[in-house]
């Protein structure tokens, strides 16, 4: 092949090689996915640990989770009433509130604070573990490190999510009522049947699903981000940060391609 | 098979390295049960590297490991769990996890491998941190430790399951002479009164010629000595000889004829503020 024709292919080349990678690294994280899930069933060990890790992970997100629900419901409470008024339809602020915060926001919005706040320190966690030899001597105690580290932080994303999820609904609802009622002046009785009306069990339990399918996402990417980072080049403090980083990002990105499937899927 | 030969550790054929780079080739040594082996070499000589192999932490290039028989590599499940329990490693860093404290970390394998109660697991970590000085400090986090003394923590890790097989990753660096004659006496005490095989490495040469039955020297990518104390003294070898009484190459008393930084170059001048002094 002419050097003018590896030139020209060499686009093709660098996406088709980004691609294998890409693929290949996708299904690395479904087997440690599989593996650490296989793991959370291992002993009775378990518990105490997944225990620690749904304090670390849910209980010390509520306050932001709470705050982030509180201002997204005032938000959407403000423009949809503006938007509704519009057509005479201010009745209707309960259903799009709830709707909106049920079946997307609240799960995507936990998603994204949950990876910034606990899968961020996840990465960091193992990543420094990984480059000071804490993770090879967890091995050569013979205490597996998948199970000791990952599969209780999965164990507590699948149990915390989905919670935080409620609060985040419960929260948002409760600051579309303070804009939409209390501060323009919308009808409280008509806001409250509205959510009661609108709101089905598969609006609920869709909402739940993609909270749970966003959990395993979270924590494998975070987790396996951090697992790995000694196979990076740079070995030492700055591929903990470049993990980090990678963490985030890629979470994000995923978890909002899975929201667009999920929602093609369930509604 | 007598007891100390079951924990014979022999190196066959074997290439270590990370990816297909070699860093140690064509390694073949028998490593005595029931000995204190020194596996010794200058910096990057890949000591550790090598020790990360026998550990199973890392596949081989070529060759195999096997440890009183065993092929390390091909090993069932259970039976690489058993010797797993048998083995106990120092890292050069202690390598304790951060997000416990001392007294938790000696006790995890307990706890992971062990149907004892919590009283007799307190009872054992208290007296393993007895032995290398640390029984005041149960209480402290890692960082909260100076690095000898989580290098000493580490070692009471290392010891809690009473392994047969006790590998140290430079134990004594970072180690005042006292703590470092300490640890010393500590080691041949083990494998007096447990008969217990240590590999140690190590480019400490007054630890070395106070703990060593067998030494092998790693240099220049490969074994260069196997054998006893008194035959590595006796060497003549120039590199090791030149190892073993602390002399660098003539090519760095070369380097510091080279002209002292002219003040001129300095961003600040500090002679202004210092006199002369200050260059």
């Amino acid at each position: 092949m002419s050097q003018v024709q590896k030139g020209m292919l060499a686009p093709v080349t660098a996406l088709g090689g980004a691609s294998l990678r890409l693929v290949s690294e996708m299904g690395a994280m479904f087997l440690f996915f599989m593996d650490s899930f296989r793991l959370m069933f291992s002993s009775f060990g378990q518990i105490p640990k997944t225990v620690r890790q749904i304090f670390f992970i849910g209980v010390k997100s509520i306050s932001v989770i709470a705050l982030i629900g509180l201002f997204t419901g005032m938000v959407i409470g403000l423009q949809t009433y503006y938007a509704l008024s519009k057509f005479g339809s201010e009745g209707f602020l309960g259903a799009a509130v709830a709707l909106s915060l049920v079946r997307e926001l609240a799960p995507v919005l936990t998603a994204f604070m949950v990876t910034g706040r606990a899968g961020s320190s996840m990465t960091a966690e193992i990543g420094v573990m990984r480059i000071t030899e804490q993770v090879d001597a967890l091995e050569i105690m013979d205490i597996n490190p998948m199970s000791y580290l990952v599969s209780p932080k999965l164990a507590a994303c699948l149990i915390s999510f989905p919670v935080l999820t409620t609060l985040f609904d419960l929260i948002g609802m409760a600051g579309g009522y303070l804009t939409g009622v209390s501060l323009m002046g919308g009808n409280a009785g008509a806001y409250l049947y509205r959510i009661d009306s609108s709101l089905d069990w598969e609006d609920v339990s869709g909402g739940y699903i993609k909270s749970l399918v966003f959990a395993v996402i979270v924590c494998t990417v975070c987790c396996y981000q951090g697992y790995f980072t000694h196979l990076r080049e740079d070995k030492g403090p700055e591929g903990v940060s470049q993990a980090t980083t990678t963490a985030v990002v890629m979470s994000c990105v995923l978890i909002l391609v899975a929201d667009y499937v999920l929602t093609s899927i369930l509604y | 098979m007598d007891s100390k030969s079951r924990y014979d550790i022999r190196l066959e054929d074997l290439t270590v390295g990370y990816g297909e780079k070699a860093v140690v080739s064509d390694v073949n040594v028998t490593l005595p049960g029931g000995r204190i082996t020194v596996i010794l070499g200058g910096s990057g000589s890949g000591k550790s590297t090598l020790l990360k192999h026998i550990l199973r932490l890392h596949r081989p290039i070529a060759g195999r490991v096997t440890i009183g028989g065993h092929d390390i590599f091909n090993l069932s499940r259970k039976a690489l769990r058993c010797l797993k329990q048998r083995l106990g490693l120092l890292f050069q860093d202690g390598a304790l996890l951060g997000s416990l404290t001392l007294f938790d970390n000696i006790a995890l394998p307990l706890r992971e491998h062990t149907r004892l109660k919590e009283k007799a697991i307190a009872e054992i970590v208290r007296a393993k941190a007895g032995l290398v000085g640390l029984a005041d400090f149960l209480g402290y986090f890692p960082n909260q430790l100076s690095g000898g003394m989580r290098k000493r923590a580490g070692l009471a890790r290392a010891m809690v399951m009473d392994p047969e097989i006790l590998f140290c990753d430079e134990p004594t660096s970072g180690l005042d002479p006292v703590n470092s004659a300490a640890l010393d006496d500590l080691l041949l005490e083990l494998k007096r009164r447990f008969d217990m095989t240590l590999v140690v490495v190590s480019h400490d040469l007054a630890s070395m010629r106070r703990i060593a039955d067998h030494v092998v020297v790693l240099g220049q990518g490969r074994v260069i000595f196997d054998g006893g104390l008194a035959e590595l003294e006796a060497t003549t070898d120039p590199y090791l000889r030149r190892f073993l009484e602390r002399r660098a190459e003539e090519s760095v008393g070369e380097m510091l004829t080279l002209p002292k930084l002219d003040p001129k170059v300095m961003k600040i001048d500090c002679s202004k503020y210092l006199g002369d002094g200050g260059r």
